[in-house]
């Protein structure tokens, strides 16, 4: 038995409100570690094909990396999958918190929900007390986020740590988050319409028990060594300061905020939305997840007006999806819409991405009042975005029409508003405008639940980190791996963060200090995992698993039909140049960038699919 | 007598991150649980993070509640547990005001910070601090920060099994 990890799995059938307890399964740990490796492995098996993402028959998994819980440095994350509701492909989002941990100490690695109730249910765990109780007796189903953990503590102890849906996810909207520790969001791939869907309201847990380590008379030094580099690295006072809230200045700066919905890279109005702005005036405290030595979680306040509330907001993702991206430089709209799409249980990205989808579809004449019930989609209407936000929570009116996302609603209402959808393989793309980051466009485009930026994060290519490209990939690569403008090595780079990434999330670590800054590598990752479990993993060991589940991945997706057509974004990236500031004039050189992705991954350049020989290297030939 | 110390923290700058839980567990018990830490750390919404630590009593209560006499002033002022003749009876968890004193899960005996300080440079946020009664008013000028402690001292001294 490996060490630092809860021992045991949970599968829960909810259509028979029966619940297995299994020992931790060594064997796929060794093939896909824990976390995003684990889900990837034991999803592809289980989710058939074919079936409606909201059906009883797709499975969810909530899975703690190998580390979480540990003390390395921001050592917190939970992964949860499923087949996606808004892609109808792989789908998977992360959060940080303290539900990964209190389940580990609780004695569980992995949780496994298979069926649907026919009745409300939850999970509450208590170490070796496991039940699904009526939700609706508890008085939580059809309440928001923030009510449930209120009432799930007066219930079960205020020390229990809960995950839940809101109404959004009860309302099966299709890029509903699942919520921990009332701020911290799994939000993208709309996992929380999937448990919606099964009626599974939350799960609240509470551990007693303990980690044990495998080298507990080093473990201490070797920590003392990984918090003093992550204390020293010139990035983590600046992350204290503001989060995450900043990188809008830094975004502007290289015209790569999505602006009026992603017509253009910069915003007039970026001072009003800037991490300055929020820490002038709203910003109450920085706060850290478990283990978190950078603390870039904002706890903030609007103490007066129409926008007054307290809670844990914004992200850098908020400023722009519902700030710049809809024209809107009212700041306190933005953190209290960031806030209600913490309470109502909500994707802040996917959800800014379809108001401004819908706001350039009325800026161009095709969506009209009568389309919306008299909801005045005008740039940068604040009152607007606010109000969208519960309509579509409550699939309210028009607000019923934006719950499908941008891609689904611009099917709906047809007129050639599909031009305006700013997505990939129908998930909208985070705050990358990757005409002003080649990276990113192609990060974008290959990403395993459609438009992400997280699940390659090619950050190296932001903000001058050529020594890291120099030790991470080779000087060959350089000047054109760090010019963001270039299409050049990206196919490289990304192939490369990708497997890197994945990996990451299989460990439970946070991607800030491992990728930027880029202060954690692949090493420090195996000497970790060597202290904490007693795993003894190379650094080409933990390539190979990284790559493995990227392919794993892959197949989930090809199995439903993704082949390299469907790794493509929006035209208006690939054939209008921008119009403005530093990147004016680029498009995404996707294909070039495609190409050489897909020969560096070794997959077939016609298909995008990949090959017979790549897979029996990675032991995924039985997989096709 | 030398003025007792002991640590402390401000709710306000602690982050909640659990770092000297985590570090307390690990260095007296060689294993990661905030059950078995010799202090807690409780997030009060809005936005406050208590980290709990032994107050060190000048009239220390625990000493005088147990009826093994398992409890002692060290020669440096340390209260600490004799385990040789601890029972686990839990008497010192109900005398300590501050639920600074517990029942360890594994061994069944008092457990309770000695003020070994390896949590407080430990810290990210530079928000413990050995300190004295004396030290912390000086810190403390407005009372700004003794006053959260005051405000929400039900919570945070709650006695209930779900308060760590």
């Amino acid at each position: 038995m490996i060490d630092g990890v809860g021992g045991h799995t949970l599968w829960v059938n909810l259509t028979k409100g029966s619940i297995e307890k299994k020992p931790l399964d060594e064997e796929v740990i060794s093939n896909y570690l824990m976390g995003a490796g684990y889900l990837s492995r034991v999803l592809f098996d289980l989710i058939p094909q074919g079936i409606d993402p909201l059906s009883e028959k797709n499975v969810l998994g909530m899975a703690t990396g190998l580390l979480t819980g540990s003390m390395f440095p921001q050592a917190s994350r939970h992964v949860i999958a499923a087949l996606s509701p808004l892609t109808d492909i792989w789908g998977e989002s992360h959060a940080a918190g303290f539900w990964g941990a209190e389940l580990k100490f609780a004695g569980y690695d992995a949780i496994v929900f298979t069926g649907a109730s026919t009745s409300p249910v939850y999970l509450n765990i208590k170490d070796d007390d496991v039940d699904l109780l009526d939700a609706e007796e508890a008085g939580i189903w059809g309440k928001d986020v923030f009510e449930t953990d209120d009432i799930l503590k007066e219930k079960h102890g205020k020390r229990i740590r809960t995950l839940s849906i809101g109404q959004a996810g009860e309302n099966l909207v299709r890029f509903a988050a699942i919520m921990n520790d009332r701020d911290r969001a799994s939000a993208r791939s709309g996992l929380g319409a999937v448990m919606g869907s099964k009626r599974l309201k939350a799960v609240s847990v509470r551990g007693t028990g303990k980690l044990t380590v495998a080298d507990p008379k080093n473990y201490l030094k070797q920590i003392d060594v990984f918090h003093k580099r992550m204390m020293a690295n010139p990035f983590t006072p600046g992350r204290i300061k503001y989060g995450t809230t900043s990188l809008v200045e830094l975004m502007q700066h290289i015209g790569r905020l999505p602006s009026y919905n992603m017509r253009q890279g910069v915003f007039d109005g970026f001072e009003k939305i800037s991490g300055d702005a929020i820490n002038e005036k709203y910003l109450v405290k920085a706060r850290a997840d478990f283990s978190c030595l950078q603390r870039c979680g904002r706890y903030t306040a609007v103490r007066s007006g129409p926008y007054t509330y307290e809670g844990g907001a914004p992200e850098f993702e908020t400023q722009s999806a519902m700030g710049s991206r809809c024209g809107n430089d009212n700041l306190e709209s933005v953190l209290f819409g960031h806030h209600l799409a913490n309470q109502y249980g909500l994707d802040t990205i996917s959800l800014g991405g379809t108001i401004s989808w819908a706001m350039e579809a009325w800026d161009e004449g095709l969506l009209t009042a009568d389309d919306t019930g008299g909801v005045d989609l005008s740039w940068g209407n604040h009152e607007t975005v606010v109000r969208l936000t519960r309509m579509i929570a409550m699939r309210e009116g028009f607000g019923d029409v934006l719950a499908e996302g941008s891609a689904r609603a611009a099917q709906k209402i047809g007129r050639g508003t599909d031009k305006f959808v700013m997505a990939v393989k129908k998930q909208e793309i985070a705050g990358q405008e990757p005409r002003a980051q080649k990276s990113m466009g192609l990060a974008a485009a290959t990403a395993a639940r459609g438009a992400d930026h997280l699940y390659a994060f090619p950050v190296l290519d932001e903000a001058g980190f050529d020594e890291e490209i120099r030790e991470r990939f080779g000087k060959q690569y350089l000047p054109e791996m760090a010019d963001r403008l270039s299409p050049k090595y990206k196919g490289i780079m990304v192939k490369e963060c990708e497997d890197y990434m994945v990996m990451i999330e299989s460990v439970g670590l946070c991607k800030y200090g491992t990728q930027i800054p880029p202060e954690f590598f692949y090493e420090d990752i195996a000497v970790a995992l060597k202290i904490h479990n007693g795993l003894e993993l190379t650094k080409r060991d933990l390539q190979v698993i990284g790559e493995r589940i990227v392919n794993l991945n892959r197949l989930f997706n090809a199995r439903l039909g993704v082949t390299r057509k469907d790794d493509c974004l929006p035209e208006r990236l690939t054939k209008e140049k921008a119009p403005l500031g530093p990147p004016a004039g680029e498009v995404v050189e996707l294909d070039a960038m495609l190409d050489e992705y897909y020969t560096e991954r070794g997959w077939d350049l016609k298909t995008g699919l990949p090959t017979k020989d790549t897979l029996e290297r990675l032991g995924l030939e039985e997989d096709v | 007598m030398t003025e007792l110390n002991f640590v402390f923290g401000d709710p306000r700058v602690c982050s909640g991150c659990m770092t000297c839980a985590n570090v307390c567990s690990m260095y007296f018990y060689k294993v990661i649980s905030p059950a078995r830490s010799r202090n807690r750390v409780l997030r009060i919404e809005p936005a406050l993070d208590f980290p709990l630590f032994c107050r060190n009593c000048e009239d220390a209560p625990c000493i005088d509640a147990c009826p093994e006499q398992a409890l002692m002033r060290t020669s440096k002022g340390v209260v600490i547990v004799n385990n040789k003749k601890c029972v686990g009876h839990g008497e010192c968890v109900k005398a300590c005001p501050y639920y600074a004193i517990q029942i360890h899960p594994d061994t069944g005996k008092a457990f309770k910070c000695i003020q070994c300080g390896e949590c407080v440079d430990r810290c990210p946020a530079d928000a413990l601090f050995m300190t004295t009664e004396k030290d912390l008013a000086e810190r403390d000028k407005d009372g700004s920060m003794m006053m959260l402690y005051e405000h929400h001292k039900e919570e945070i001294y709650g006695k209930e099994e779900e308060s760590r």
